[in-house]
């Protein structure tokens, strides 16, 4: 008892750098795997009589795994003679590389590779605008932008290769916000003569006309910041050639397809020689939808001929992955006196940090999206995506949704405490119903949102309180 | 003092891709002994998709679930697929998934129809058998079809297909066009403690009606709802990504990254809307993305409700919180004429 009191007191007061290398050095491969396994048949019986297959409440084929703890994320996977890479971070949000020296990292034992930017085939990738490099040459443009990357036989040793890296930065001007970005004196992330990058209109009726009959208008502002996908796996993969010069890539992706066209872009190697596997993944939300570091893990793992296996921490995954587009949007509602929405003007503008990525499909469901579950008959929708020297964002589960939900339910509340209407009436009288037309002019079916309304509030008991 | 209020918010949410083309493929083969093997480009994120694939295949095929294995998540091996993403697996996959499922299906009935007497039109594969619609007495297991075909007339029961979602891409001057298959909708209700001292706000439950069509696994539906409601309370309350003056991230990790934990989820209480969507596969839609669309406006309508203050910028911290509410205060007491 007294021994761990000690313990515990000297944690107490050891200094986080310590820690953290303590957690490091400690840090063991995954090993023990339970002695024996309860194989008998283990299923929910009605999975295994049942043909009625769907609306049957079936235990999920990989449930047994995660409950026991076998699941076989990429962590758990290690091949013979792996070396493991580490990515140097710029820093900076915004600078041009003078010159980069690798001497000393090359010169560390342990370290079997190096590689710059300036070596990769094509160093660009994206998913709609192809602007995004996988090291940064010689143009930094966000501070998670990696310069370069060392592979070496422990995770350690390519971090302190990194360390031993010197980079000579040229400071640039930069743009760290997405107002300021629409601004024409504003510093041009990808040069040109603007920021916006991408653009969405969506026009349906005369919205003139239908704030000119609205009994009352209503306009507000709303702001939603960017979050982190936070998966509780970091993005992680393993690159492997054979003899024939055949690459498989293990990785901790969503979208293997994709994956392997973009690696076939950057590599400048045949689809057909090219293994995507994407391995169970631990989270995703969004974030997973791309290559990240790929590409980069291949070329080390060609250099040093063994396989090598890259694996983010949890700071790279805020700062070098993606994260949700922060919206800045303008509402302008006219209502008719008994609560009928006449006329919506949205305008918004998406802070897209340093890189497309899905920041296209995100504006255009954001822009298809904003009028609500509501029929309007007069619409006029203009977003805009803007580049700044800040995080890329990208895709991220709900894809500009939340935000745009955010901004029309609020209004809608305030409308109806305006009109002095029931918030849940002001709802009815504007819902779709089946053959509805959004302002994209599409007519729907199998619209249920006036039985989702229903259905929440006698659940909840709306109508017994107060 | 606590101030207890409610708050309701709506959505719609859209299922695949934007006006672009985002198929999926698949293959179905039914082995000898009236088992089946999928093969799916797809990658399991955690949500179940491959159960939910199974369910489909299983449905299609007469099987259980159990009798299904799913090979997915590799370029060698499986068919093209746009992934997992957009909400889009369980419609999109699904249906190519059924659709492989019935081609293989088809492959049996010509089998099964030799084996009964009748045309192939008048068969259902159910309860692991082929029968004579209307007349189940007169079957034959899926098992001695399947190895008939395999082994005897030399037919092996394998179907592949592509789906891609009906669609018609959006004109870039108006906007015009129609960039979905399919939508669905949801309400959600907060009910909230808000302390007018401090700004904390505690949400007490959630109630979660979703639109997802058929819900082919209603304990994965609801599952997706619990983890829909989690994000949508990070993104009400806590999440929000600093940047210093310099474009760098203050807060770049778990430690002032101030993300919800178990303790401060709420009592959800999921509902499942009925429904039943001619274009997907038997009826089903989606839930994934959507769950987490209308928390956020559902806590700050609750707020107002609560201590009448509006939340225009998210998150809801307590210290936006009680600004607003000193504000309010603030704004009351100038009013009352000196």
């Amino acid at each position: 008892m007294a021994e761990d009191l000690d313990v515990l007191d000297k944690t107490r007061i050891a200094p986080v750098d310590s820690l953290r290398r303590a957690d490091e050095d400690l840090r063991l491969p995954v090993v023990a795997r339970p002695s024996t396994l309860p194989l008998e048949p283990p299923l929910v019986p009605q999975v295994g009589e049942q043909t009625h297959a769907v609306g049957l409440r079936a235990q999920r084929p990989d449930s047994r795994d995660h409950g026991l703890g076998l699941t076989r994320y990429i962590d758990d996977i290690a091949l013979p003679g792996m070396l493991y890479a580490r990515i140097k971070r710029a820093g900076v949000a915004s600078a041009r590389i003078k010159s980069i020296d690798i001497s000393a990292a090359e010169a560390m034992p342990g370290v079997m590779a190096v590689l710059l930017g300036r070596e990769i085939p094509t160093n660009l990738f994206g998913t709609s605008i192809v602007d995004q490099p996988l090291l940064a040459d010689p143009i930094v443009r966000q501070a998670g932008d990696g310069v370069a990357a060392v592979a070496a036989v422990t995770e350690q040793i390519a971090q302190a290769a990194c360390d031993a890296i010197k980079v000579e930065y040229e400071p640039l001007p930069g743009v760290y916000d997405a107002i300021e970005a629409l601004k024409p004196e504003s510093h041009k992330v990808h040069g040109g003569d603007t920021n916006v990058y991408a653009k969405k209109v969506i026009r349906q009726g005369d919205v003139e006309r239908g704030f000119a009959e609205s009994y009352r208008i209503y306009e507000d502002e709303y702001y939603t910041p960017g979050i982190e996908h936070a998966p509780m796996e970091p993005f992680t993969s393993i690159a492997d050639w054979d003899s024939n010069g055949r690459l498989t890539v293990y990785a901790s992706i969503g979208r293997i397809t994709l994956a392997r066209v973009d690696l076939s872009k950057t590599l400048h190697v045949p689809i057909s020689r090219i293994r995507v596997i994407g391995t169970i993944v631990g989270g995703n939300f969004g974030g997973k939808n791309e290559i990240r570091h790929e590409p980069v893990l291949a070329l080390l793992a060609k250099k040093a001929g063994r396989p090598v296996k890259g694996r983010f921490t949890r700071v790279e995954e805020f700062v070098a992955s993606t994260i949700r587009h922060a919206f800045f949007m303008k509402y302008k509602t006219g209502v008719s006196k008994d609560g009928k929405i006449l006329a919506r003007q949205i305008r918004m503008i998406l802070d897209g940090g340093a890189y497309c990525s899905f920041s296209e499909t995100t504006l255009g469901k954001a822009c298809i999206l904003s009028t609500g579950p509501y029929h309007v008959p007069n619409s006029f929708i203009e977003g805009y995506v803007v580049y700044t020297n800040k995080t890329t964002a990208g895709s991220m589960r709900g894809f500009g949704a939340p935000q745009v939900c955010f901004a029309y339910e609020s209004q809608m509340d305030d409308i109806a405490r305006d009109l002095k209407i029931d918030p849940l009436e002001l709802r009815m009288k504007n819902f779709f119903r089946d053959g509805s037309m959004t302002a994209t002019g599409q007519v729907l079916h199998s619209v249920k949102v006036i039985e989702s309304m229903q259905n929440a509030v006698k659940k909840f008991g709306w109508e017994t309180q107060s | 003092m606590k101030h207890r209020g409610r708050g309701l918010a709506s959505m719609w949410y859209p299922v695949g891709f934007t006006g672009y083309a985002n198929p999926s493929g698949a293959v179905v083969k039914v082995n000898e002994d009236g088992t089946a093997v999928v093969l799916t480009g797809t990658v399991e994120t955690g949500q179940g998709s491959l159960g939910v694939l199974g369910q489909i295949a299983a449905e299609a095929l007469g099987l259980a679930p159990n009798d299904i294995h799913i090979i997915s998540g590799d370029t060698d091996t499986c068919p093209m697929d746009t992934g997992a993403i957009a909400s889009r697996t369980t419609y999109i996959t699904g249906n190519a998934v059924r659709i492989a499922a019935e081609k293989a299906r088809d492959i049996l009935f010509e089998v099964a129809a030799e084996m009964l007497g009748v045309k192939p039109n008048m068969l259902e594969a159910k309860d692991h058998k082929i029968q004579v619609q209307s007349f189940p007495s007169r079957n034959v297991a899926i098992a001695d079809v399947s190895s008939r075909a395999h082994n005897g007339i030399g037919t092996p029961p394998i179907g592949s297909a592509t789906w891609n979602p009906p669609m018609v891409p959006m004109d870039p001057e108006t906007g015009q066009g129609k960039p979905f298959g399919t939508y669905v909708y949801a309400t959600q209700i907060a009910e909230v403690d808000v302390d007018d001292e401090t700004g904390e706000v505690e949400v007490l439950r959630v109630t979660a009606s979703h639109d997802c069509g058929t819900a082919i696994n209603p304990m994965l539906v609801e599952g997706q709802i619990d983890g829909g409601v989690y994000m949508g309370l990070g993104f009400a309350l806590y999440e929000e990504i600093l940047f210093d003056k310099a474009g760098k991230q203050i807060n770049c990790n778990l430690t002032n990254y101030i993300m919800p934990t178990t303790l401060d989820m709420p009592a959800i209480d999921e509902d499942i809307v009925e429904n039943y969507d001619h274009t997907g596969p038997f009826g089903a839609k989606a839930v994934g993305e959507p769950s987490l669309v209308p928390t956020a406006p559902a806590i700050t309508n609750a707020i107002y409700d609560a201590v009448g203050v509006r939340i225009t910028a998210l998150p809801a911290t307590a210290e936006r919180v009680l600004a607003a509410i000193k504000a309010k205060r603030a704004r009351e007491q100038k009013q009352i004429p000196a």
